[in-house]
């Protein structure tokens, strides 16, 4: 019964975007071809254009590293009222569920009505990144110290430790490694998700992408593809290497 | 020698179930006293209330001379003053050996000092002599967290010397090690408590292992005393009575 309205709901679901849509099958045919062309308008790419590449890669970086900064400030806050063991429940249920409520904003959305309101450039990128990060990094937070054994905690009580003490001695150990590992992922899916970014005019390398595809420039925009993908490439090499060290 | 623990007329319950009753109970120092008694008789429960962790309990309680509040846990110096070894060992997994038997140090040592990482010249010489004498030494920089059951124990112990306790409450210290080993590590906290001359009390479901370490047997059941002898006064048949017999049975109260 249920697998039969399942089926139909994802059949329905199908027939409907394929009939409705507002695509011509005789578009599809002919999309091969153009997307051939379009691709080969890009080789060779233009690599005089590295100065801007730098500066685009450099504005990207920036805007990652101070998002990533201000939300793990605001983590730290908000990760303590999400916390199960040092909230009340009413406190941190509703905590949790503002940063639900943030984490299913699409980042490109808020960063459209960040440009919205402070006008273009790398500022709205910073805000968005920081409000969209902190919906993750908080929640990790809480996770990170509701994960904390209790046991060594009481055994450091017990052995005369004082508030401070247990939390330097036998809380901190527990939390850090968590804490840094989520933070260092949270820093490569800001890198990533502030490359497109520049879309919408919230700076960064995006920007040129746009700018070179809109006015038919290809072999730039080829370009600073491949600066993207490099980045990424590096990104996920480094944290690769962090995991391991990291246990 | 001198009173270690007097407890008189304690009882305790957790939300109407009750924990422990009407319990009197005295202790020198430099005893080692072994607590036995099936699951559910209230060892634990009353290791924690020598320790100074349990709350809410009835009647006077005074350990190494300092009466117990039960409303209120005692000063850092106070908790320092008993060292507690748990079942499952609780050290902190990431930190090594030496930094979990360094955190034994941290009721006896200055607060925000500490707090930055510095610990005096005296601790780190304490601990090194404790690691020296529970044969840690060699695994002094290795995280606890690599090591077997045994050697965690005994890092366990090692960090309850480093705080130079006066006594000592011990729950179920070996049950999770194999009897060889429960032997060796029960072996190695008697050992260094009687050299120390400080006193023991330790929880055991193993009768033969309190029978061969402690100078007495306190015999719980239902959260009453039901005997409390010296050890060679133990007989197999009272120790049967303890964990076998019906609960109702009254004559089995031996109280010195
Ligand atoms: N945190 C708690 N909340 C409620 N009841 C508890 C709690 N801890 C213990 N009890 C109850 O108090 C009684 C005594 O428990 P205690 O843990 O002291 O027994 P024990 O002799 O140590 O048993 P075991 O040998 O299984 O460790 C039991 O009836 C137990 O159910
Ligand atoms: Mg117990």
């Amino acid at each position: 019964m249920h697998r039969t309205v399942t089926w139909l709901v994802v059949v329905g679901a199908i027939a409907w975007a394929a009939l409705t849509a507002d695509v011509e099958m005789a578009k599809f045919a002919k999309a091969g071809p153009r997307l051939w062309d379009f691709l080969s308008r890009m080789v060779p790419p233009d690599f005089t254009i590295w100065q801007d590449m730098l500066r685009g890669l450099a504005e990207t970086l920036q805007i990652a590293i101070l998002g990533t900064l201000f939300a793990v400030i605001l983590s730290v806050f908000f990760g303590v009222l999400a916390s199960e063991t040092l909230m009340q429940p009413y406190i941190w249920r509703s905590t949790r569920a503002l940063l639900a409520a943030i984490r299913a904003i699409p980042l490109i959305l808020v960063a459209m009505l960040m440009v919205g309101a402070v006008g273009l450039g790398p500022l709205p990128g910073i805000l968005a990144i920081t409000f969209h990060a902190t919906g993750m990094l908080s929640k990790f937070y809480a996770e990170a110290i509701d994960n904390v054994a209790a046991g060594p905690i009481t055994a450091l009580q017990s052995a005369g430790a004082s508030r401070q003490q247990q939390l330097r001695y036998g809380i901190w150990p527990q939390m850090a490694p968590v804490i840094l590992r989520d933070t260092v992922f949270r820093f490569e899916l800001n890198l990533r998700e502030s490359l497109v970014l520049g879309v919408v005019g919230a700076g960064g390398i995006g920007l040129y992408i746009q700018t070179y595809v809109r006015s038919f420039q290809y072999e730039k925009a080829a370009t600073a593809t491949l600066t993207v993908i490099i980045l990424v490439l590096l990104s996920e090499l480094a944290n690769g290497y962090l995991k391991k060290r990291v246990t | 020698m001198t009173t270690a623990l007097t407890l008189s007329g304690i009882s305790h319950d957790f939300n109407g179930e009750v924990s422990l009753s009407d319990i009197n109970l005295s202790m020198e120092s430099g005893e080692c006293l072994a607590l036995i008694g099936p699951s559910g008789a209230g060892k634990s429960t009353l290791l924690t209330l020598l320790d100074g962790r349990l709350k809410g309990w009835s009647g006077t309680a005074s350990v190494l001379k300092k009466t117990l509040d039960a409303n209120k846990p005692p000063q850092r110096n106070t908790r320092a003053d008993t060292g507690f070894i748990f079942q499952d060992f609780a050290l902190v997994d990431r930190l090594t050996t030496y930094q979990n038997v360094m955190n034994g140090r941290l009721g006896r040592t200055k607060n925000w000092a500490s707090v930055f990482g510095h610990f005096s010249t005296q601790d780190h010489m304490i601990v090194g002599s404790i690691l020296r004498d529970t044969n840690l030494a060699e695994l002094a920089d290795r995280r606890v967290d690599q090591l077997s059951g045994g050697q965690r124990q005994r890092v366990a112990i090692a960090r309850c010397l480093a705080q130079e306790p006066k006594l000592i409450l011990a729950d179920e210290p070996v049950s999770n090690l194999d009897p060889a080993l429960a032997e060796k590590v029960l072996q190695l906290l008697t050992g260094e408590a009687r050299k120390r001359g400080i006193g023991v009390v330790f929880t055991s479901h193993q009768p033969e292992l309190s029978q061969r370490f402690a100078d007495r047997i306190v015999g719980l059941r239902d959260g009453r005393i039901q005997f409390d002898q010296p050890t060679h006064e133990v007989s197999e048949g009272t120790i049967e009575k303890l964990y076998f017999g019906s609960s109702t049975e009254p004559g089995l109260r031996v109280v010195k």
